[in-house]
């Protein structure tokens, strides 16, 4: 389940990544052409620009507080087993150290 | 792609993106900028022949101008203060008295002054003058249309 989901996150961090290194150079050029052969009047472009960076900053605002709580949630629970998985290895230790004093 | 092509892509749309990024974002403040600003700054009207004796009045306009605009249609009216009668100011007959600008164009100090004729039946007395006034701006790719007030110009006729 956890093995399925990393992998789902890390698609989306490829995907968030892709998306940064492209939007802004692409709608700058589109919006330029548009602009300077007035197919589009500058005052769209910018309302469209800025809505673009609104919905862009809210949603990956969102995902970035989900995804940081899943990693924390795992984060916690890896620390715990890691606990329980050192509890236990003292417990050997100890038994192993009894069975070789019994000697 | 080899794995160092494919690095040297990443780092190039990397560069290309963020440099995109600051240029959007340079280009909203500037747009935002122009869009919100006034004509003039600064500025003023007001009659310089005051109390009128003659036919005609004077007036000037000082201030400052951070943009190019050229004046597209401008509107004046004088209110007498006791009656509120209205009287139209007759832009077509202006007279420019001083103008280092007569096309209204540059940016920088605005000094301008102009003569218009005293309306037929203005009767001595006090007046309030208001002047509209729509101009269209440019500053680099951005162009808007602006409009421009003022109000409550004194005005005394003899």
């Amino acid at each position: 389940m956890d093995k399925v989901r990393n992998q789902k996150i890390q698609k989306q961090v490829e995907r968030w990544d892709l998306f940064a290194r492209l939007t802004p150079t692409l709608f700058l050029l589109t919006s330029l052409v548009l602009v300077v052969f007035d197919i589009v009047p500058l005052e769209y472009a910018f309302y469209l620009g800025l809505s673009g960076f609104a919905v862009t900053a809210v949603s990956w605002w969102w995902w970035a507080i989900f995804t940081i709580r899943y990693l924390i949630s795992i984060l916690s629970r890896a620390s715990a087993n890691l606990t329980e998985v050192n509890d236990e290895i003292k417990i050997v230790k100890k038994e192993l150290e009894d069975l070789k004093d019994e000697r | 792609m080899n794995d160092k092509t494919y690095r040297l892509v990443k780092a190039a749309t990397n560069i290309l993106s963020g440099l995109s990024m600051a240029t959007l974002i340079v280009l909203g403040v500037l747009y935002i900028g122009f869009n919100n600003a006034f004509v003039f700054n600064n500025a003023g009207i007001s009659v310089t022949n005051n109390p009128v004796t003659g036919d005609q009045i004077n007036f000037i306009l000082e201030g400052s101008r951070r943009h190019e605009c050229v004046l597209k249609r401008v509107h004046s009216d004088a209110y007498d203060d006791a009656t509120g009668e209205r009287f139209e100011l007759d832009f077509a007959r202006k007279i420019y008295i001083r103008s280092d600008d007569y096309l209204g164009n540059d940016t920088g100090v605005v000094d301008h002054q102009w003569a218009i004729p005293v309306p037929d039946g203005m009767k001595p007395g006090v007046y309030r003058v208001s002047l509209y006034s729509e101009f269209d701006c440019v500053y680099l790719l951005f162009t808007a249309s602006k409009i421009q007030m003022f109000d409550n110009i004194v005005l005394i006729i003899e």
